[in-house]
Parts: C-alpha cells; sequence; structure tokens
C-alpha cells in the first residue's frame, strides 16, 4: 500500500449502525405480526394458485432477508480499524475471492434455485387442458364496471353485472377483456392478475377451496373511476352454483320483470330514462350500463360503492356521483325524488 | 508522439491565465445566455434539475397526505390521476435524467482533461430545451390540465377518446422535447468521452466515472428514440385521428407498451449507471486504495448496458404474452442480477483492502448500498413470473421501484454532490446538518416505502386515489404519510446544508478528500478553461502518482498552453490510445442555441394549441437557426479562419478528414437508427400481431417508382464518396458542381418517393397499415431533403472558400448522411414495398 496523507481521524461507528438496524428490524417485525388477513391479500390465500404463491413469497422473502443481511454486516466490517500488510498478490487473491464468490456464485445459484421452485408454480396457473373442461366465465372490464358472463350455463348465457359467482372446489377458467380502455382482473386471495385488453381475449385459471366472498379491484390504472371498480366474488357449492345461473335464465328474470304489479309506473320510467343504456331481461335492451336484470339480489351497488339494501337504489340514483365521483351515467336531476324512489323499489323487486 | 508540445515555453502563468480567460471567460449580463462551456451549463442543468425536484416532491406529499387516511377527498380522482401521473413524469424526466447528465456534463471534460465538451453550442440547446420544455410540462399543473393517464401514458387511456383534454398532449409534446435535451447530451458525452481524452489517457485507463457515463450516453442514444417515436405516432393519432393504437383501425393499444418500455427498462439503468459511478468514484478514494476489478467493473457496465435492452417485457408480464416469451424475460431480468452483484462486491472488496473513513458522503454511500440491494432483492423477486402476477400493478411495486431508483439514484446523488461540493465551491459542507440530513432521509425513506410492501402485498392496487375503512390498509399508509414527512424533513435539512455551505462553508484545502481523478487539479471553483495546460495522464490515478500535477498543470509546463491564437482548443486524441491525432477548436459563445430552441418551443406551444400553420412556420425558422448555426465551422472567419499552429503540434481538426463533429453524426445516426428500427417494428409487430390489421389486397406503394428513387439516392451517395476520395487525395477540382450533381440526385430521389406516395392514394386516418406507411414515407422524405440541404450548403461553401482542400472536413459528415439514407431507403423498400408483395396479406 502506498503512503497517504490522511488527516482524519478513523473511527468505528459500526456497532451504532448495528443497533440501528436492529432497531428498524424489530419495527418490520411488529408490522408483519400486524396482520396477514384481509379480503384482498395476498398472504390469506384461498386457493391453491395463491396458496403457492404465499409459499413462493416467505421462501424469498427469507433468503432475501439473509443476503440483505449478510452484504450489510461484510459492508459494516470492513469500515473496522486495522493495520494489515497484505502483498499484492494475496490482495489480489482475496478480491478474486469477493468477486467471482459474491458477484458471480451468489447470484446465478439463487437465479437457478428461484427460477426451480418458482417454474412448477407458474406452470400450475395456466390453463392448461384438462380431462374435464372447466367453467368458463367471462369477465369484461367497463368504465368503471364488470360485464359477468356465463356462456356454459345450461338453458342458454347468463349475464349479470358487479358480482362474480363461481362454484368452489373445481378450477374455473376466466376469459377476460376490456370493452374500453385496459383494466386488471384480480382476486388477490384466489390467484394472480391478468390485463382485460380491448380486442383480445386473456385467460387465467382460478380456483377456490371452500365456499367464501371475497374481495376484487381492478388493478390497471383505468380513468377517474379507478379506485371504485370493485368487484364481489362469492365462491358457492356447485349445486348451489348451478342453481343460481337457472335462477337467472332469460325466460325466469322477463317472467319478473315483466308481470303487471304496482310497478308499472316505475317500468315507463325506467324506459324513459334508463332503457336505452340498462338491459332488464324482458323490459330493455340497453348495453351501455350494467345489466340490471337481477340487480335486487346483488350484495353492492355501483361496483362496490355502496351495500345494497332496502332503498339503497333510490339513495345512489340520487347520490351517485357523490358515491363515485365521474362516473358515466348523468346526473338525475330532472328526475323529481318520486320517480327515483319508484324506480328504486321496482328494481330492488328484479331478484330470482 | 508520445508527449507532444511537453516542452513547453516558460511562460509567465498569471499572463497565460489572464489570455485564456478572455479566450474562455463567461460573458456577464443579458449575454450570459449565449454561454456555451459546460462549467456554466452543468451547473445550471443541475439547479434547474432541483427545482424540478422539489416540485416532484411536493407532489409526492400530496399524494401521501391524500393516502394518509382512508376514504379522504383532500383532492379529487381526477387531481390525484394528474398529481401522481406528474410526480412520475417530472421525477423521470426533468430531475433525474437531467441531473446526472448535469453532473456528466460538469464533471466528464475535467476528469479526462479535456476544456470542455466536443459540442458547446449542443450542450447550450440541450439546455434551452430542457428548461422550456419542463416549464411547458408543468405548467399544465397551473392550468388543471396536466396529463393524468400514468406517466407510462398506456393507450387507449391516453388516446383522444378517453383523454380529449390538452393533458396527454402536454405529456407528449413537452416529454418530446425535452428528450432532444438528453439526446444531445447524449450524442456529445460519447463522443467527448472518446475523441477528447486527454493525451496518453487509453480507454483502459480512464476513470471508470467515465466508463459509466460513456454506457449511460450510449443507452440514451439507442434508448430514447423508441419513446419518441411513439410519442411522435400517438400525438398524429390525437391530433389527426391515425388509428396506430386503436384496434378497430387495425392498430393496438399493446404497440405502445412495448415502446414505451423498450425505452422505459433501459431508463432504469441509464439512471443507475451514472449513480453507480459515483460510488465506483468515491469509495476508492475514502478506502485510499484503487478499486479491485477495474476490468470487472468495465465488464458489468457493458453486460448491464446490453442486458438492460432485453428485458422491457418484465413490465407487460401481465398482458397476456406467450409463455416461451415470459419464461425468456423472466430469466433476463433475473440474470441482470449478475452485473449488479459484482458491483457490489467489487465495492465491499475494495473497503475490505483498504482503509476506510466514513465521511459524510460514504454515509450516503452506505445508505445506498442497503437500499440498493433490497431493491435489488424485490426486484428478483418481481422477475418470477407467478409472483409478479399477484403483486403486479399493487404497492409492492411502488416500494420496489422507490428501492431502486431512490436507493440507486438520489442517495448516491446526494454523496456526489457532498463530495464534489469543494470543486463547485471550494468550500466544505458541515458534517452535523449533513448528519442529521442523512439520518432522517434514511429512515424516513424506509418507513414510507419498507411498509409500502407490506401495503401492497395486503392487496392495495397502485394508482388509487382513496381506499375503504375496514380494508385493513389504513394503519399502514398512515405510518407511510407519517414517514414520507420525516422523509422530506431530511431532504430539506440536506438541501440546506448544500445551499448554506455557499455562504458559511469552511474554505476547503486543494483536493480535500485526497482524490485520484484529474478534476482535483483544477482550481476550486474551476475556471473556464478548467486547466492551462493539458497533461499527459498514462494512469489510473494521476493525482495520487503525481500529487505535483495539479500545480505543474496551471503553471503551463504541460501541452497546449498557448492562448495567442485566440482559439478554444483541447486535443482529439485516438478513441482507443489516447494518442494525440489532432488540435480541436471549439466554437465561442454563441446566440443560435437559444434562439433555435426557443423557436422549437414555438413549435411545440403551436402544437400544442392546434395552430399547425404556425408550428409548420417555426419549424422552419428553427431549421434556419440550426443551419446559421452550423455555417460558422471550419474556416468561417468566427471559427478558424487561420490554421496555423505550433511545429510539431497537430492540425486543427477541420483540416483533417475525422473530427469530432464526423463522430458526432455517426453516434446521432446511431439514435436515428433506433428510431427507424422501432419504426420497422411497429410496422411488423401491428401486420403479425394487431387482431384487425388489413393488408390491401394489391399493395399501393409502386414497386418501380420506389426503387428508381433508390437508385438515384444510391448514385448521389456514390458522387459523395467519390468527392471524399477526391478531398483525401488533395484535389478539389469540380468540388461544388460535384456537391449539386448529388444534391439534384436527392431531389430526384424526393420527387420519386413523392410520386409514389401520391399513387399511393393512402387513407391514414381509415387503418393503421396506410398510417404507418405514410410515416415511413414521411420519414424518408425528411431525411431526403435534410441531405440535400445539407449538400446544397456544402456546395456555397465550397464558394466562399469554407471547405476544399485546405478545410476537407465537413463533406465527410454529410456524406455519413448520405450513407444512412441509402441504408434507410433499401429497408424501407424492402419492408413496405417488396414484403407485402412477397408474402401478402
Amino acid at each position: 500500500m502506498r503512503e497517504r496523507n490522511s488527516a482524519i481521524a478513523i473511527h468505528n461507528p459500526s456497532s451504532r449502525w448495528g443497533h440501528r438496524i436492529t432497531c428498524l428490524m424489530g419495527i418490520c417485525l411488529l408490522i408483519s405480526v400486524a396482520g396477514c388477513s384481509g379480503d384482498r391479500s395476498i398472504l390469506d390465500p384461498a386457493g391453491p394458485a395463491a396458496r403457492d404463491v404465499r409459499l413462493i413469497w416467505w421462501v424469498m422473502l427469507s433468503f432475501a432477508t439473509v443476503v440483505l443481511l449478510g452484504v450489510t454486516a461484510v459492508w459494516l466490517y470492513a469500515f473496522r480499524p486495522r493495520s494489515v500488510e497484505r502483498t499484492a498478490a494475496q490482495e489480489r487473491r482475496i478480491a478474486r475471492r469477493w468477486i467471482i464468490g459474491g458477484g458471480l456464485v451468489l447470484p446465478v445459484a439463487s437465479i437457478t434455485a428461484l427460477l426451480m421452485f418458482g417454474v412448477p408454480a407458474g406452470q400450475r396457473m395456466l390453463p392448461l387442458p384438462l380431462s374435464e373442461p372447466p367453467e368458463v366465465i367471462e369477465v369484461i372490464g367497463h368504465q368503471w364496471w364488470w360485464e359477468v358472463r356465463y356462456p356454459g350455463a345450461e338453458g342458454g348465457e347468463v349475464v349479470t353485472a358487479n358480482q362474480l359467482v363461481m362454484p368452489a372446489g373445481e378450477p374455473v377458467d376466466f376469459h377476460v377483456s376490456g370493452a374500453d380502455v385496459i383494466h386488471a382482473f384480480w382476486v388477490p386471495r384466489l390467484g394472480g392478475k391478468i390485463d382485460m385488453l380491448p380486442g383480445r381475449v386473456n385467460k387465467i385459471r382460478l380456483e377456490a377451496d371452500e365456499p367464501a366472498v371475497f374481495g376484487a379491484q381492478c388493478a390497471e390504472l383505468c380513468g377517474v373511476g379507478h379506485a371504485h371498480m370493485h368487484l364481489y366474488v362469492e365462491a358457492v357449492p356447485r349445486d348451489e352454483f348451478d342453481a343460481w345461473l337457472m335462477a337467472r335464465q332469460e325466460t325466469e328474470l322477463s317472467e319478473a320483470a315483466t308481470q303487471a304489479s304496482t310497478h308499472d309506473g316505475a317500468r315507463e320510467a325506467f324506459m324513459t330514462h334508463c332503457a336505452s343504456c340498462h338491459e332488464v331481461a324482458g323490459v330493455s335492451q340497453g348495453r351501455v350500463g350494467p345489466n340490471l336484470s337481477d340487480v335486487g339480489s346483488r350484495t353492492m351497488l355501483g361496483a362496490g360503492a355502496m351495500p345494497m339494501e332496502e332503498g339503497a337504489i333510490s339513495q345512489w340514483l340520487q347520490n351517485h356521483q357523490t358515491l363515485k365521483p365521474g362516473n358515466k351515467m348523468p346526473a338525475h336531476d330532472d328526475i323529481d325524488t318520486d320517480t327515483l324512489d319508484a324506480l328504486g323499489a321496482w328494481l330492488e323487486t328484479l331478484s330470482p | 508522439m508520445k508527449s507532444v508540445n511537453q516542452e513547453a515555453v516558460e511562460h509567465d502563468p498569471q499572463q497565460l491565465h489572464d489570455d485564456l480567460h478572455d479566450i474562455w471567460g463567461n460573458p456577464k449580463g443579458l449575454k450570459a445566455l449565449t454561454i456555451v462551456n459546460h462549467t456554466t451549463l452543468g451547473l445550471r442543468f443541475m439547479i434547474t434539475g432541483m427545482v424540478f425536484f422539489l416540485i416532484g416532491g411536493i407532489l409526492a406529499m400530496l399524494v401521501r397526505t391524500q393516502l394518509a387516511m382512508p376514504d379522504q377527498d383532500f383532492m379529487s380522482p381526477e387531481i390525484y390521476n394528474q398529481v401522481t401521473t406528474m410526480h412520475g413524469t417530472v421525477m423521470m424526466f426533468l430531475f433525474a435524467i437531467p441531473m446526472l447528465e448535469g453532473l456528466a456534463i460538469y464533471l466528464i471534460p475535467k476528469m479526462i482533461g479535456a476544456r470542455d465538451l466536443v459540442c458547446p453550442r449542443l450542450t447550450s440547446l440541450g439546455y434551452f430545451c430542457y428548461l422550456f420544455g419542463g416549464i411547458i410540462l408543468t405548467s399544465s399543473l397551473i392550468i388543471e390540465m396536466a396529463p393524468s393517464s400514468g406517466w407510462f401514458m398506456y393507450t387507449p387511456l391516453s388516446s383522444k377518446e378517453f383523454a380529449p383534454d390538452l393533458g396527454s398532449d402536454f405529456w407528449l409534446l413537452g416529454i418530446t422535447f425535452v428528450e432532444i435535451s438528453a439526446l444531445s447530451a447524449g450524442v456529445e458525452l460519447v463522443v467527448s468521452i472518446l475523441r477528447t481524452r486527454t493525451q496518453g489517457m487509453a480507454l483502459h485507463k480512464m476513470p471508470l466515472f467515465a466508463w459509466y457515463i460513456l454506457a449511460m450516453a450510449l443507452m440514451i442514444v439507442v434508448g430514447f428514440p423508441p419513446l419518441i417515436l411513439g410519442s411522435v405516432l400517438l400525438e398524429l393519432e390525437r391530433a389527426v385521428g391515425m388509428p396506430f393504437f386503436q384496434i378497430a383501425g387495425g392498430g393496438d393499444p399493446v404497440l405502445w407498451q412495448h415502446l414505451f418500455w423498450l425505452f422505459g427498462h433501459p431508463e432504469v439503468y441509464i439512471i443507475f449507471l451514472p449513480a453507480a459511478g459515483i460510488v465506483s468514484t468515491l469509495i476508492p478514494v475514502f478506502a485510499g486504495r484503487p478499486i479491485v476489478g477495474y476490468g470487472w467493473v468495465v465488464a458489468a457496465i457493458t453486460i448491464m448496458g446490453f442486458i438492460s435492452f432485453g428485458l422491457w417485457v418484465h413490465h407487460m408480464f401481465t398482458i397476456g404474452i406467450p409463455q416461451l416469451a415470459q419464461a425468456f424475460f423472466s430469466a433476463a431480468s433475473m440474470l441482470v442480477a449478475v452485473p449488479t452483484a459484482i458491483q457490489v462486491f467489487v465495492w465491499i472488496a475494495t473497503l475490505w483492502l483498504g482503509k476506510p473513513k466514513m465521511k459524510l458522503p460514504m454515509l450516503w454511500v452506505m445508505g445506498f448500498l442497503i437500499i440498493f440491494v433490497c431493491g435489488g432483492l424485490t426486484g428478483v423477486m418481481l422477475a418470477l413470473v407467478p409472483f409478479n402476477w399477484q403483486v403486479h400493478d399493487t404497492h409492492f411495486v411502488v416500494a420496489h421501484m422507490h428501492y431502486v431508483l431512490v436507493g440507486g439514484m438520489f442517495f448516491p446523488l446526494i454523496a456526489g454532490l457532498y463530495y464534489w461540493l469543494p470543486l463547485f465551491s471550494g468550500r466544505m459542507p458541515s458534517e452535523n446538518l449533513g448528519r442529521w440530513g442523512f439520518w432522517l432521509t434514511f429512515l424516513g425513506f424506509n418507513g414510507t416505502f419498507l411498509i409500502m410492501h407490506w401495503t401492497g402485498l395486503l392487496g392495495m392496487p397502485r394508482r388509487i386515489y382513496t381506499y375503504e375503512a375496514g380494508s385493513g390498509w389504513e394503519i399502514f399508509n398512515l405510518l407511510s404519510s407519517i414517514s414520507s414527512f420525516i422523509l422530506s424533513a431530511g431532504i430539506a435539512m440536506v438541501l440546506l446544508d448544500i445551499a448554506l455551505h455557499f455562504r458559511f462553508g469552511k474554505p476547503a484545502k486543494h483536493n480535500p478528500w485526497n482524490a485520484d481523478t484529474l478534476e482535483w487539479a483544477n482550481t476550486m471553483p474551476p475556471s473556464a478553461y478548467n486547466f492551462v495546460s493539458l497533461p499527459n495522464v498514462e494512469t489510473r490515478h494521476p493525482l495520487w502518482d503525481d500529487p505535483n500535477l495539479p500545480h505543474t498543470m496551471a503553471e503551463g509546463k504541460h501541452s497546449l498552453a498557448v492562448a495567442s491564437h485566440g482559439r478554444r482548443e483541447m486535443w482529439g486524441t485516438d478513441p482507443i490510445t489516447g494518442k494525440v491525432r489532432e488540435i480541436i477548436h471549439l466554437p465561442g459563445n454563441s446566440w443560435w442555441p437559444l434562439f433555435a430552441a426557443s423557436a422549437l418551443a414555438v413549435v411545440c406551444l403551436s402544437l400544442l394549441t392546434r395552430v399547425y400553420l404556425l408550428a409548420g412556420v417555426f419549424v422552419i425558422i428553427a431549421g434556419i437557426f440550426l443551419l446559421r448555426w452550423s455555417w460558422e465551422n471550419g474556416a468561417h472567419p468566427n471559427a478558424a479562419p487561420d490554421a496555423g499552429v505550433k511545429p510539431g503540434d497537430p492540425p486543427l481538426h477541420s483540416r483533417t478528414m475525422d473530427g469530432p463533429g464526423l463522430w458526432a453524426m455517426g453516434v446521432f445516426l446511431i439514435a436515428n437508427g433506433s428510431f427507424f428500427l422501432s419504426y420497422l417494428f411497429g410496422w411488423f409487430y401491428l401486420w403479425t400481431v394487431s387482431p384487425q390489421w388489413r393488408m390491401p389486397e394489391t399493395p399501393p406503394l409502386s414497386l418501380m417508382l420506389m426503387g428508381a428513387a433508390g437508385v438515384a439516392v444510391f448514385a448521389g451517395a456514390v458522387i459523395m464518396e467519390k468527392l471524399i476520395r477526391g478531398l483525401r487525395q488533395q484535389r478539389d477540382a469540380g468540388l461544388g458542381a460535384g456537391f449539386y450533381t448529388a444534391a439534384a440526385l436527392g431531389a430526384l430521389q424526393i420527387g420519386l418517393t413523392g410520386w409514389a406516395l401520391w399513387q399511393a392514394e393512402l387513407s391514414p386516418t381509415q387503418t393503421s397499415h396506410d398510417a404507418v406507411m405514410l410515416v415511413g414515407l414521411a420519414y424518408a422524405l425528411f431525411h431526403g431533403c435534410l441531405a440535400v440541404i445539407l449538400t446544397v450548403l456544402q456546395g456555397l461553401r465550397v464558394g466562399y472558400g469554407y471547405v476544399g482542400v485546405h478545410a476537407p472536413f465537413e463533406p465527410g459528415v454529410v456524406a455519413l448522411l448520405w450513407r444512412y439514407n441509402v441504408v434507410v431507403f433499401g429497408l424501407l423498400i424492402g419492408a413496405l414495398a417488396v414484403l407485402p408483395r412477397v408474402i401478402g396479406g
């Protein structure tokens, strides 16, 4: 080593940093035990795909933590005061060990392990052909709501909106696309997300272990309503699922919607104000907004904007621009409250 | 020719300094706008970058305030989308890149022993384009019409139908304008590093920082054009309705994503490399020994540069691309960990074998290491496709990205600023305030973003302006928001420390950190010409090997210590060996860059307001300014009318056939070629992948007319080559006539191409096929016109006596453009006229 004039005293602050880093790790631990659950939590899986990913995550996190702590420790240790004289050859040897060991062996070994571990998990998520073709559910993203179609339903295709009912305990293929801009379909507790592109159909296979309700939300920025684009997902036993589909056959729905009743006035108002955008089986053909044929049976209104309860639809019709700013339904200032109440009351009866 | 001019005459150093100052010094008052000096412009870049950093930082604080608690209506969703979009855009385009380029512009000539960058007027043009573009872009915030489709501007959300306001136009036009600045800095940094190192500084002897900047600059040159193409296409779609990204017209919104990330991923490394360069510069200085594994680092930089262009698809794992492609991009994304790890362990080994000191800059380097390694590790996780599908577009990615960008760029940048502050100002920063600033920033940063990984794992998507109570994300968002205010307090303290030090800092002693590189041979602060005399440097550590070097340089004991000729001079050296080839004479201060940038700003504004006539007029005006600027070259009275050099010295570059302008043209054509290849990529991508692409029954482009045009441009290029060969053999008879003949052939090419275009009867607003074809032909026509104009100007310059056997440099530069045009036109004929006939619809 050549001599250099250094006026700066060497001090050893590494123990202080060690302390600070320990504190930091403690905080992290505290946060991590605070909870993994939540209706959209990746760490609270409810299906095989999401469970694989959770396992991958914890393994990767443990390994990454070891690497980070190791690198930091070595770095800080290098600042210790010392006076070792080494020959140039010794220096070269030490340097080469660090560079080859840390720069080549470590990353190559880690990557190989990661790929061997991760690739099979990815394979299981692909919609590969099965001996028994799975149920297909089509989901189409709109600004800012979800159209859900069941092309394989016995008796004819079933169409609904903003609610996704699926059979539990069996794989389901989702065929997704976008009607206007790009959205993304994602049920975190079941598995990964896939983009909903206009003009294309993407496929993903998901499975729910048990009957349960899951949160889902659009994951690709799609405009001002992006934060308010929720999807209610419910997995039900197979027979319940079949019954659910059967109850939503067009003939069944239109019979309920068109029978003469106290709601005739509301139906007329609907034809005047709503029918050009909304479809109600047997009543109207509008395709701009969500299909309302079974709206009375849904759990949430306005793609998760408010819970469905008595009088909720009328509230929604009056305040929807506050509840879900920027949504594309016109404000109904020109319609008096009584009409809106009546409309809401009728729509709430549309429940198979 | 090992040490040209070494036996320098014994001058009075003070007299020499005064003379050099007369030639190089900066004017005051309004004329300060004409300054082309790299030191001044580098500082301007950095100060402007810091202002934009503060704007971007305030936007970030607005975001964190909005997200601190659930169901807040502090901002409406529209404003929130504008704020997040602009935060990303400002930080990436108006802070990170220009800031690092500013640092490189300031440091590179000083480190390689040059007196300025090789195209000083281009530095100035770049600065003004950056300034004006930045002002135009950020002004959209004031009128609440900022872009709101995210900093990545995905179509169709950013298209006319779903974003009818001017927001997207502000982004597309403003960013393209700013990119002129990035590209021009990229071009001149490449040429400066390759051709103006001081004598003896072979490629393998140059400081590592220069390697990093060389890689960054080359990556800018290749990486930015795809985005410029994408922006041009999207703006054309928005303004005139050409359906490049619309399914119905045969376009594809995913093409935008490819073009964006073809730029966007290298961009990450463009930001990281110079920052890593700072780390590789600081660690040896504070470890008190040379870096171990210089060759390893150079190899790692090179590999990183190449791999980074093969990773872009990992931003698009959820768009439904084929499995094989995903596997490839997944593995490639993980492989980039190898060159990164090599650098990290080179740094560790250097510290291990040295005697490191934890001075203030090293504290920031330590912060960098911890944060960046953490970000790198989550990056490897994200490269695993199944995991990516879960966390993509969640706050996990937001956290990862900030670990990589803040850890990988901001921390080293502050380390570098503290390290070079004494050079900038001649004063030392305060250790105390600086340490407080560091710890607040470090803890605030980790508090904000470490927690955010968790928020993302709990399922919080990105870019939502609010979330409902009961989601389980409340406490984590609140902690992130509180920490972000600690982070901003830390950054405020750092900036305060830096600002105060200019007034109160202790005067620094010379070379205060005992560094090894040439920039510390400057006076502190540096003079406009950097060095009185240029040394012969054959070591990687000139100041360690000869601590007396700064004094002998200041005394004029080395080469080029001449001022009597009144020219701004430095060495032009061999790109590999560093042997002296010629004397480069640089242009002085000039109004033309400001004028040209102002005209371009008017173009930008009139495109924004859709006054296309005005835009057209000012494109021509800007062109005239730029051509007028190029007029003052070579033997022009304002450049170097008299070619006299000291006996024994090499000739002026304008009297040779191989000066820096030729190299600049070459590097510019690499950028241009990247633009053209992106265009071909777009053509073939839409052709093969777009769901509703329609190939016309009969190919519309006449093969005969296009072929004839191709022959014309080829003949023109052959004539140019013949003229060059003549000049090389000292013949310039018929030179002017030769230029005019070539120009006439170029005009013929333009005419025939125009005829083919007219005959094709394209309807570019109906199908993307016709739109893409029109863009390709417009590109060819523009380049044809450029070649004709430049060639005619060469003919005129022969008449004025600025070009000829005595000054044979410029025709070679123009001939290079001709060669490029021949290749590009041939490829265009193949892609647009031949292949559709061979393969068919």
